[in-house]
């Protein structure tokens, strides 16, 4: 540490020595609060709020009388209101009773009160079940119908290629589907006119004979 | 029980508070309105409140009123029990002719006493430099 520091071996050992004055080492990154803040960035402390002594003596003196007064105000708060309970508990049979009474009285409101609960919450829960009870049923019929209409979907779906399997040939008909394309030969080389005419043949040219030309199936 | 109370916490005067009476927040965004309510003094303040006992609307209606409603009864059947009032509700009460009025209030009523004085001062001359131009 005196190494650091040398100024302070010359130091006697009588002398005080204030190490707060001093950074003997830098051990943090921050600057220690001890040494304050620099005098260029004084600027930065706000002012202190200046109170005149007349003011902060006024104010002493009237926290002062609102504190002893607030204090009995409490006494009295709690004493006074103690009181009525001490005057009932005089006698401890008339007490026992009075406490009894007041007991029923409030148990009998407590009783009714507890009744038109009970009614209450009866009908809330019947009310709830029903409700459960009829969104449940809806539910099922709802399903019951969605699953319908898939059935109908599909059942029209098989419908369809049923009746696209009757013009398939199978290995049954493959000979009679044989002889009849070989009698009923069909020749694709014909062409459209606009007018929808068909003109049969390859190299034919067109012509004004009406038999020649075959009006096309719309 | 009340002469035993000054042994138990070494001479002070009161039970150490459980109770306090205190504002409860209760507007929305730029509109405060209160509850004067009693709660626990550690509560949360969004707990719900043990009672309520009165309400106070710190914004002045159209008649320039702050509408302020208090249950006597119930206050002072809690402050028997020991409660505590924070200082808010020490003012308000105190403008109520409750408990006496708080030195806060005094103070603020000087200053801006002071500070109408000052302003009005300023006026006055400002007017007068005026007029004389």
């Amino acid at each position: 540490m005196f190494k650091i520091v040398p100024k302070l071996q010359l130091l006697s050992k009588y002398e005080a020595v204030n190490f707060t004055k001093y950074e003997l080492v830098r051990f943090r990154k921050r600057k220690p609060i001890h040494l304050g803040t620099a005098k260029s960035k004084l600027f930065r402390i706000p002012e202190r709020p200046n109170q005149p002594e007349e003011e902060r003596m006024e104010l002493l003196r009237i926290f002062n009388n609102y504190r002893t007064t607030m204090k009995s105000l409490r006494n009295f708060f709690i004493v006074n209101h103690s009181s009525e309970f001490v005057e009932a508990s005089e006698d401890p049979e008339e007490s026992r009773r009075l406490f009894e009474e007041d007991f029923k009285r409030c148990s009998a409101i407590n009783d009714q009160w507890n009744k038109n609960q009970k009614e209450r919450r009866e009908k809330f829960f019947a009310k709830q079940h029903e409700e459960e009870v009829t969104f449940a049923l809806n539910r099922i019929e709802l399903e019951k119908k969605k699953a319908q209409e898939l059935q109908e979907a599909i059942e029209e779906i098989v419908r369809k290629e049923k009746e696209e399997c009757k013009t398939i040939i199978t290995p049954d008909m493959l000979d009679k589907a044989i002889e009849y394309a070989l009698a009923n030969p069909v020749d694709y080389n014909f062409a459209l006119e606009s007018n929808g005419e068909k003109i049969i043949g390859r190299n034919t040219k067109p012509s004004s004979n009406q038999e020649d030309k075959i009006v096309a199936k719309q | 029980m009340n002469k035993l109370r000054g042994v138990a916490r070494c001479g002070l005067p009161f039970p150490p508070p459980t109770k306090i009476i205190r504002f409860q927040r209760q507007g929305c965004t730029n509109r405060p309105f209160y509850h004067i309510i009693v709660a626990d003094v550690k509560s949360d303040i969004h707990f719900p409140p043990i009672e309520q006992l009165g309400t106070h609307d710190p914004i002045a209606n159209e008649n320039n009123e702050k509408l302020t409603s208090l249950n006597y009864e119930r206050i002072r059947y809690w402050l028997s029990q020991g409660a505590t009032t924070s200082r808010p509700v020490q003012e308000l009460l105190g403008l109520a002719g409750f408990f006496p009025i708080h030195p806060r209030s005094y103070m603020t009523a000087w200053r801006n006493r002071k500070l109408a004085e000052e302003t009005s001062k300023i006026e006055t001359t400002g007017t007068n430099e005026q007029e004389k131009e």
